[in-house]
């Protein structure tokens, strides 16, 4: 991983990490914007010039790759790089929880 | 009474969330926005009142595959109405929203919008601003024949339009990235 990806996506912004999350399995825009606002009961909408402007970037970017277009829809799945950000991510968050618990409330 | 009205309305380059309000206020008093013309004629509709969300997209990547750009904000309950010297125009009503819905739902992706519209609006003004204008402004001003007086006017008259535009240009992406620190 060079250090321009380390430093636009660690750490990821909540939209990014969402994204990635959900492309782990391949799914479009739509039906991205739809599993998060599900995951996080509404808490997190993503808007269209968000998603459509961060899906391109992690297209160019690497993370993610197009696999099919389904009735005008794109469907993305995520890449190998994508699923070493991911598993910062997942460490940095880990960390974070550890901590709240050992020192926080 | 009339069921269409022009309006005339001129706005630079950054003043997006402006012209989104504009939109927006017409809507509510009645008025749904058709379609804009150069050099900033925008033509209404008479409709009911309602609160309806106007928002414009600069994304040259999303007008190159334009169905699949479309579909998305589509999909997401975003009507297209059109294209405008690289702004995609969207809109959807409130009612359809759960609280307030924006195209753009954290700064990061709002700062790289703006950052866009610098590349593909802002660049080839700079460039005219110092190749042309400046030279121009120069050459007129300097001889002082009387000839000159007509171009030195006109070229001073573009320049503080630029000054104004390049301003703002600039505050607004400021104040951008310090809501980003």
């Amino acid at each position: 991983m060079d250090s321009h990806i380390r430093k636009v996506y660690v750490p990821m912004t909540e939209t990014g990490f969402y994204i990635l999350l959900c492309l782990q399995k391949p799914m479009h825009g739509y039906a991205i914007v739809q599993k998060v606002d599900s995951l996080t009961d509404g808490v997190v909408r993503i808007g269209a010039g968000t998603l459509y402007g961060s899906l391109s970037k992690m297209e160019k970017d690497g993370l993610i790759r197009f696999v099919d277009e389904q009735d005008k829809r794109k469907i993305y799945q995520i890449t190998e790089l994508g699923s070493d950000v991911l598993a910062l991510e997942k460490k940095r968050i880990e960390r974070m929880c550890r901590n709240l618990e050992e020192v926080g409330q | 009474m009339k069921d269409t009205k022009v309006m005339f309305r001129f706005y630079t380059i950054p003043e997006y969330v402006k012209e989104q309000d504009f939109l927006c206020d017409q809507h509510k008093k009645g008025w749904a926005f058709r379609r804009v013309y150069f050099p900033g004629l925008y033509v209404f509709s008479r409709c009911e009142g309602e609160d309806v969300v106007y928002q414009l997209d600069y994304n040259q990547e999303g007008r190159a595959e334009k169905q699949a750009y479309l579909r998305l904000f589509e999909d997401c309950g975003w009507e297209y109405i059109q294209d405008f010297f690289g702004y995609s125009y969207f809109r959807k009503p409130a009612a359809q929203m759960q609280g307030k819905e924006e195209i753009y739902c954290d700064d990061g992706s709002r700062l790289a919008m703006i950052e866009r519209v610098f590349k593909g609006r802002m660049i080839p003004l700079l460039v005219l601003f110092f190749l042309v204008i400046i030279p121009q402004l120069v050459l007129h001003g300097s001889g002082m024949r009387s000839a000159n007086q007509f171009f030195f006017g006109l070229f001073s008259g573009l320049f503080f339009v630029y000054i104004v535009i390049f301003i703002q240009f600039g505050l607004q992406y400021w104040n951008m990235r310090k809501r980003l620190r």
